[in-house]
C-alpha cells in the first residue's frame, strides 16, 4: 500500500516535470512576450495593437501577460538584478516616474530606439524622460494629462454652474467647496494622506517638481511645493474632504457619490464610467491652479510607456512591432481613445476625428478634444530617478502638516530626509 | 591485525555516511551558506540595481543616519513589545480555559480559536483591511453598541493603525501559540493541582504558581519564535495599512521591500538591513534564554 502510494507520487512528480519542460525550452523563434498592467486599459490595447500588427506579420506570435503593477516592477527588478535574462519578457510597460530609475539602475538592459522611432512625433516632455546619456529608449505610449472631473446634478444642487469651474485657482475650489458642503452634505474631494498624487499634480501645474533637471534635490525654494501643502491642509482644514485609502477608496469615493469632483489623470475615465448609473452627471474642467507665478490650469499625472529589453532575441522585431503601431497608426489611436479612453502622446493621433465625439456620459461634453488642448499645455518637468522616494517622505510628513506643523518646518523635514534617503 | 579491519570498516562506515549526507550537505551549501555568504558580501556594497561599488562598512554607518530606517526599527519593536506580551498572555488565558474539565463543546473552541492560523496572510489582511475601513464593519458595531459617536479612523491615523495591526496578527496567531500551551497542559501531572486543592490553593494562585512556572520552557520557546516572527513582520502592513500612515506601521521587512522594489533598488542597502533583523533575533533569544535560566 504505502509502496503503492510511493510509486504514484514519483510518477506524478515525473510527469510534473516533463510538462514543465517544454514551456522552458523556446517554442517559437518569433514569440513576443508583453508585460503590463491594467486590464481595461494597457492589456486590451495591446491587444489591439497585436491584431493590427498581425495582418502584415503572421509569423509573428505576441503574447500579452497580465500583472498588477507593484508585482511586475518587483519582477522586473529581481529578473535584472540576478541576471536571468531568460525570463524576462521582449516588451515591458514603464510608468513615467520609473522610467530613469530602470534605464540607470540596469545599463544595457533596454535598447536604444532612436534612429527606428521618429521621436519628433511625440510630446517632448515623453522622449525627455526616457533619454539617458544621449540614447533615447521607449515607445511614448499614453498622457496623464489632468482634469477636474466633476458632479454636474451636485454642484447644481449647490447653486454652481459648470461655468464657474472653468480656470479657476484652488483657493476658488475651496471655496466652492464650503458651498458643496454647506449645501447638500457631501464633500468636495477625497483626501489619502498616503498618496501625493495631488501635490504631484499641483507642483507639475506651475512647472517644478521634486528635482532640477541636473537631478538635485528641488524642495527647500520650490514656492509650488509649498503652496500645495498649504493648499493640501487648507482643504483639509476646510472640511470639505472625506478620507479614503488607496486605489480602491479613491475609485469607490467617486463610484459611491461620496465626492462632488476627482481631480486626476485622463486615465481615470474609465473609473468614472465604472459606476454606469452616473451616466451623464459627470462633466470635466481644467485643473484649477496655484495662484503663483508659473501657475497654470494644466497638469499631468502618471502616465507610461512600452520599453524593448535588449536581451531579447527579438528585439528588432519588437520595436519594429512597437514603431508600426504606435508611432504611425492614427486609426489606432483613435480606436484606443474611443475605446479605452486613452489620450496617446503621439502628436498626430489628435487630428483624428474621435477626438471630436461626444461623450454622452459626461453630458454630451467633447472632453477628449478638451484634454488633447490641455495635453499641449502642461508644463514639461523633468521626474529624475527619485520619485518615489519624495513621495514616501511627503506621505510621511503629511500628517503632521495636519496637525499644525508650520509649513516651513514641513519643507526643511522634507528637504533633510530625501536627501538622506537618496544617496547611493 | 584485528585493529587495521576495524579501521577499514570505520573507513567503510564513514564513507558511506558522508555519501548519505553530501547531498543533502550540498543542498544547504548551495540554498543556505551560500546564499548567507553571498548577502553579507553584498551589504558591503551599494549603488543603483547593477551600477554598484564596495562601500565597505558605509551601509552600517548609513543606517545611523537614516530616519526611515529608525521610524522602522522603532515601530518594529512596538509591535514586538506590545504585541508579544498581549498574543502570550491571551494564548495562556485560553489555553487554560480550554484545559479545564468543565469545558462543554471543546473541540469545537479549540479548533474555533486554532483556526486563524491555517488562513493565507494575505487573504486575512484584506479581510482586515475592510473591516477597518473608515465605514467598515468594525466602526459600524462599535457605533452600534454605543462606544463610539464618532467613526475612528483606524487606517488612517498613525496610533489607530498600529491598533489595527497589532489586533490582526493578535487573531492571527494566538491560536497558534496557544496550541503549544494546551499540549504542555495536558503534560502536567493532575496529582500537583490535587496536592495544591487540598492545602486550599485558589485556581489563581494554581494559575501564576504551577502552571506557569511548569510551561517556562513552552514560554520561552513562543516568545522566541513569535519575536523573530514580529521582527520580519511584512504582510499584514503592507496589505492592511502599506506602511502608512505617516510611516506609523512600516517595518523592517517592508523597508527592505520598498529599498529592493519602490525606491531605486539599492540591494546592497536591503541586504544590510536584513542583518540588522538577523542581529536583533539573534540578540532578544538570548536574552530570553539568559532570562528563563537565572529565574530556575
Amino acid at each position: 500500500m504505502s509502496n503503492k502510494r510511493t510509486f504514484n507520487m514519483l510518477a506524478v512528480t515525473l510527469g510534473m516535470t516533463l510538462s514543465v519542460l517544454p514551456a522552458i525550452s523556446h517554442a517559437a523563434d518569433k514569440q513576443l512576450t508583453v508585460w503590463a498592467w491594467d486590464p481595461n486599459f494597457n492589456i486590451s490595447i495591446m491587444e489591439k495593437a497585436k491584431e493590427i500588427y498581425a495582418k502584415d506579420h503572421p509569423d509573428v506570435k505576441i503574447k500579452v501577460e497580465d500583472f498588477a503593477k507593484p508585482d511586475l516592477e518587483q519582477k522586473m527588478h529581481t529578473v535584472l538584478a540576478s541576471g536571468m535574462t531568460d525570463s524576462l519578457p521582449d516588451i515591458v510597460l514603464i510608468e513615467d516616474y520609473n522610467a530613469q530609475k530602470f534605464l540607470t539602475s540596469y545599463p544595457d538592459a533596454f535598447s536604444p530606439m532612436d534612429g527606428v522611432v521618429d521621436y519628433k512625433e511625440f510630446s517632448p516632455y515623453k522622449t525627455q524622460l526616457m533619454t539617458v546619456n544621449g540614447h533615447t529608449y521607449g515607445m511614448p505610449f499614453d498622457s496623464g494629462v489632468t482634469g477636474l472631473y466633476y458632479r454636474r446634478d451636485i454642484i447644481a444642487a449647490a447653486g454652481i454652474k459648470p461655468e464657474e469651474l472653468n480656470n479657476i485657482t484652488w483657493d476658488r475650489f475651496i471655496e466652492l467647496g464650503k458651498q458643496v458642503k454647506a449645501k447638500t452634505g457631501k464633500a468636495m474631494l477625497s483626501d489619502d494622506p498616503s498618496d501625493p498624487n495631488m501635490v504631484r499634480i499641483l507642483m507639475q501645474s506651475a512647472g517644478t517638481w521634486y528635482f532640477k533637471p541636473d537631478g538635485s534635490l528641488n524642495i527647500k525654494d520650490n514656492a509650488a511645493l509649498k503652496e500645495a501643502l498649504r493648499l493640501q491642509k487648507a482643504m483639509v482644514d476646510a472640511g470639505i474632504t472625506t478620507p479614503s485609502v488607496g486605489w480602491s477608496g479613491r475609485v469607490s469615493a467617486a463610484n459611491k457619490g461620496d465626492v462632488a469632483t476627482v481631480t486626476n489623470g485622463v486615465w481615470f475615465i474609465p473609473s468614472i464610467k465604472a459606476a454606469a448609473d452616473q451616466a451623464g452627471k459627470w462633466g470635466v474642467a481644467p485643473t484649477p491652479r496655484l495662484n503663483i507665478a508659473g501657475g497654470s490650469n494644466y497638469s499631468n499625472s502618471g502616465g507610461s510607456s512600452w520599453y524593448v529589453l535588449s536581451a531579447s532575441p527579438n528585439s528588432k522585431q519588437a520595436i519594429d512591432f512597437l514603431n508600426s503601431t504606435f508611432s504611425k497608426d492614427v486609426g489606432f489611436y483613435q480606436r484606443i481613445l474611443t475605446e479605452n479612453g486613452a489620450v496617446g502622446t503621439f502628436l498626430k493621433a489628435r487630428t483624428g476625428a474621435a477626438y471630436q465625439t461626444p461623450d454622452s456620459f459626461f453630458g454630451g461634453q467633447k472632453i477628449y478634444s478638451d484634454f488633447a488642448t490641455w495635453l499641449a499645455k502642461v508644463p514639461e518637468v523633468s521626474y529624475g530617478q527619485y520619485t518615489y522616494e519624495a513621495d514616501a517622505v511627503i506621505a510621511a510628513l503629511l500628517p503632521s502638516l495636519y496637525q499644525g506643523t508650520p509649513i516651513d518646518d514641513v519643507v526643511t523635514q522634507i528637504d533633510q530626509q530625501l536627501a538622506s534617503q537618496i544617496q547611493p | 591485525m584485528h585493529k587495521n579491519n576495524r579501521n577499514g570498516f570505520d573507513r567503510f562506515y564513514d564513507v558511506n555516511g558522508w555519501a548519505f549526507v553530501s547531498l543533502a550537505l550540498g543542498l544547504i551549501v548551495l540554498f543556505m551558506l551560500y546564499p548567507i555568504a553571498s548577502s553579507l558580501w553584498l551589504s558591503l556594497h551599494s549603488g543603483k540595481g547593477l551600477v554598484v561599488k564596495f562601500v565597505g562598512f558605509g551601509n552600517i554607518i548609513r543606517l545611523f543616519h537614516d530616519p526611515v530606517f529608525h521610524t522602522a526599527l522603532w515601530n518594529t519593536f512596538i509591535f514586538l513589545i506590545i504585541q508579544v506580551p498581549i498574543m502570550i498572555f491571551l494564548a495562556l488565558i485560553t489555553a487554560t480555559c480550554l484545559n479545564s474539565p468543565d469545558l462543554k463543546w471543546r473541540g469545537f473552541f479549540r479548533t474555533a480559536i486554532f483556526l486563524p492560523c491555517v488562513t493565507s496572510l494575505v487573504a486575512y489582511s484584506i479581510l482586515f483591511k475592510s473591516m477597518f475601513a473608515y465605514d467598515g464593519i468594525v466602526n459600524s458595531f462599535f457605533h452600534m453598541v454605543g462606544i463610539i459617536d464618532q467613526p475612528i479612523p483606524w487606517l488612517s491615523d498613525p496610533f489607530w493603525s498600529r491598533v489595527a495591526i497589532i489586533a490582526a496578527i493578535t487573531w492571527r496567531w494566538t491560536g497558534y501559540n496557544m496550541i503549544f500551551y494546551l499540549a504542555a497542559m495536558q503534560n502536567i501531572d493532575k496529582s500537583i493541582y490535587e496536592a495544591a486543592k487540598l492545602e486550599g490553593v485558589t485556581p489563581r494562585q494554581c494559575f501564576f504558581n504551577i502552571t506557569i512556572p511548569l510551561l517556562k520552557p513552552v514560554i520561552l520557546f513562543t516568545s522566541v519564535v513569535s519575536t523573530i516572527g514580529t521582527l520580519q513582520l511584512f504582510d499584514e502592513p503592507m496589505n492592511i495599512t502599506a506602511g502608512g500612515p505617516a510611516n506609523s506601521t512600516l517595518t523592517l521587512s517592508m523597508y527592505i521591500y520598498n529599498l529592493s522594489f519602490k525606491f531605486v533598488p539599492n540591494f546592497g542597502y536591503a541586504a544590510t538591513v536584513s542583518y540588522v533583523i538577523v542581529i536583533f533575533a539573534a540578540l532578544l533569544a538570548l536574552v530570553q534564554f539568559k532570562f528563563a535560566k537565572e529565574r530556575s
